[in-house]
């Protein structure tokens, strides 16, 4: 900062940083005086550079953009309009679904819709009796073993080979670079073979949950699969869909389970409602996929297929679903424990031709033993 | 190091909005605010953005303004030091220990001489330290790299410096001028953002795009361009899953310039329409409406 600047001025662009800290925007020490640099330097003739000035160096991310101008107008101007009330290109949001909330009432589990799931750590009520053992029986108190067993998965990621390389005495490659390395430095004799192989990452997860009305039963339990696999797993996504999709990962993150859920939960302002399915997945493909969150990825996707959209816009969505990622593996609690048997639902004979593996996931042994497979699957 | 700003930095935003745009680069005031802020400080610019908008050639336009060298380094995955740093020629070196063995030379000179200059293959960042302020490093594509890479280019952008274990460490004498650039495939590490300046390119308004086809396609008619133009704002409102960037633009307004059509109507655009759309649910979706997309302004 030169001499020259009077203090005023820096008082008021640190306070500034500190406006934009208590409204959650991470301005750090070192961001504020890059930004007093950055002003001083501009020697600023107008309310403009400032407010450039303060969107280079403050702000680290796209997301923060209307945040900042809000702040800054506050801040700044009072309440006019900003000073480069630049048309921001606003991301494509929820692509004109219908948001329509049709409980279906022919589907079997609508009647759960008693059951907020908001009001995590509460048991499901009313449901109808079923031949085998599925969550919505167990008591509170077994819930809430299940949920430690869940936590306890133990999740072995699917690998993919990266185009790193690392040394290997089996590998299939020469180490000429460390070969020729190796003869200089000791002199001629000869040379020892080293060999090269590829390292192995883990593929990114991708889950995606429907918790619409139908699926009442489920959903609960599938979050805290979700989350059980978002804390054993590096690159976890998880989205939640009725009508509309809804990124949960970043609740998924609290520490402790029942946060987590309640966050989740919080976010997702669709429960219980109807299922669109194919326009679901399309805004998952239009806002995610293709940016490269799918790519290489597992995708698995929870839901009975039982779809209020137009079959066409499913298989259209599950059709760029397949081109774009690794696998798509469909986990259907209405196969039960038959999973040679396709439930015969008009939304599972339209994405049927683009799932690589379907799955059950109807209780606690289906669910881990899919999440033991899940490493040799991809 | 010297943290003296080069000579020829502008002396306003508008001088350098100016500069690049005698360069045919038609940067908009928070773009030209952030650069110049980056020149000033020493610090790398960060720029977002979606695909086509114009982050690459902003860094060959600043290049060419300041009569600066151009380094690019290109990432991808799996990207190494190797490629991106420096690289000894082992295999000039094996050759050349074989012909000083024939001719029993042994002395000491003969041996460092091993890992003299002749025998370094530089890379774009090496190259870049070298070049100091006289460079402008790109570092294309960020977002492809991996992780680790990232990290280690986190080291270098604060330092400016590297270490050859055999040669000693190399500091650049002025800082380069870097540019990265993201397509936001994925969110970068918050370390390496601290480090920059951000700047979100956008897709322009119609009179900025109106512009940038002026001054990149001066040949094409006035009323064609608007058109164009026209048509490709629509198509961005159109819900697409990759919605056309100024690239795509000017190559419409070149495709269109080819088969010497004055007038964009229904048909011409059918014609061309590769130019601008390239994702076949997309061609779908656009084949049924080009009368709209083609209609007056």
């Amino acid at each position: 900062m030169p001499d020259s600047e009077p203090p005023e001025i820096v008082e008021r662009l640190v306070g500034f940083g500190h406006a934009l800290r208590d409204e959650g925007l991470p301005a750090g020490a070192d961001d504020v005086l890059m930004f007093c640099s950055a002003v001083a330097e501009l020697t600023p003739s107008d309310l403009e550079d400032v407010y450039w000035s303060g969107r280079t160096t403050l702000v680290h991310r796209r997301d923060h953009l209307p945040l900042y101008d809000e702040v800054f107008r506050r801040y700044f101007l009072g309440h006019a309009p900003p000073p480069g009330a630049e048309p921001f290109a606003a991301e494509p949001v929820s692509q004109g679904l219908s948001s329509t909330l049709n409980v279906p009432d022919s589907e079997p589990g609508a009647e759960a819709g008693d059951d907020r799931p908001m009001v995590l750590g509460r048991q499901a009520s009313g449901v109808e009796i079923r031949r085998d053992k599925r969550f919505t029986e167990c008591t509170s108190a077994e819930l809430a073993a299940l949920r430690r067993i869940m936590a306890q998965v133990r999740l072995e990621p699917p690998l993919r080979r990266t185009r790193r390389r690392r040394a290997d005495p089996s590998g299939a490659r020469l180490d000429i670079r460390r070969m020729a390395r190796d003869a200089m430095r000791l002199s001629h004799a000869a040379p020892a073979l080293h060999r090269l192989s590829r390292t192995e990452r883990a593929r990114p997860l991708v889950l995606i949950l429907d918790v619409s009305g139908s699926m009442a039963d489920h959903s609960r339990n599938l979050l805290q699969f979700a989350y059980s696999m978002r804390r054993a797993a590096q690159k976890v996504e998880v989205f939640c869909f009725g009508t509309r999709l809804t990124r949960i990962t970043p609740a998924l993150d609290r520490r402790n389970p029942d946060d987590a859920m309640r966050l989740a939960a919080g976010r997702v302002l669709d429960w219980d409602g109807g299922t669109q399915i194919g326009a679901s997945l399309d805004t998952f493909i239009r806002r995610w996929g293709r940016k490269g969150l799918s790519r290489g990825a597992t995708v698995v996707i929870c839901s009975d297929g039982l779809d209020r959209g137009a079959p066409a816009a499913l298989e259209s969505a599950m059709e760029r679903l397949s081109r774009l990622c690794h696998r798509v593996i469909w986990m259907n609690p209405l196969v039960g424990d038959h999973a040679d048997i396709p439930p015969s639902t008009l939304g599972m004979m339209a994405a049927g031709p683009f799932i690589d593996d379907l799955e059950s996931g109807h209780d606690l042994a289906s669910l881990e033993s899919f999440a033991a497979r899940l490493a040799h699957v991809g | 190091m010297s943290d003296q700003p080069p000579s020829e930095t502008p002396a306003s935003v508008a001088e350098l909005q100016e500069q690049l745009r005698s360069a045919g680069y038609l940067a908009s005031r928070g773009l030209a605010t952030a650069t110049l802020i980056g020149m000033r400080l020493g610090r790398p610019i960060l720029l977002e953005g979606e695909v086509g908008v114009g982050k690459t050639e902003m860094a060959k336009c600043l290049a060419q303004i300041g009569g600066r060298q151009l380094i690019r380094l290109q990432c991808y995955e799996g990207i190494d030091t190797y490629q991106a740093l420096y690289e000894w020629d082992y295999a000039r070196q094996m050759l050349h220990v074989r012909a000083l063995s024939e001719s029993e030379l042994t002395d000491a000179g003969a041996v460092s001489g091993l890992y003299g200059p002749d025998f370094l293959i530089e890379r774009p960042l090496l190259s870049a330290i070298r070049a100091g302020s006289d460079a402008v490093l790109l570092i294309d594509e960020i977002d492809r790299a991996d992780d680790e890479f990232e990290a280690f280019l986190l080291e270098l952008l604060s330092d400016f410096q590297i270490t050859i274990p055999e040669i000693g460490t190399i500091a650049a004498s002025s800082r380069p001028l870097v540019v990265l650039t993201s397509n936001r495939t994925r969110e970068l590490h918050d370390a390496l953002k601290r480090r920059c300046l951000y700047h979100w390119i956008g897709y322009p308004s119609f009179d900025e795009e109106i512009e940038i086809v002026r001054l990149r396609a001066p040949d094409a008619v006035e009323t064609l361009a608007r058109k164009v133009v026209a048509a490709v704002q629509r198509l961005r409102g159109m819900d697409l899953a990759k919605p056309p960037g100024i690239a795509e633009t000017l190559d419409w307004v070149d495709a269109l310039g080819v088969l010497g059509t004055d007038d964009l109507d229904a048909p011409a655009a059918a014609d061309t329409i590769g130019a601008v759309i390239k994702d076949r649910d997309d061609l779908e979706l656009v084949e049924t409406e080009f009368d709209r997309v083609v209609a007056d302004a």
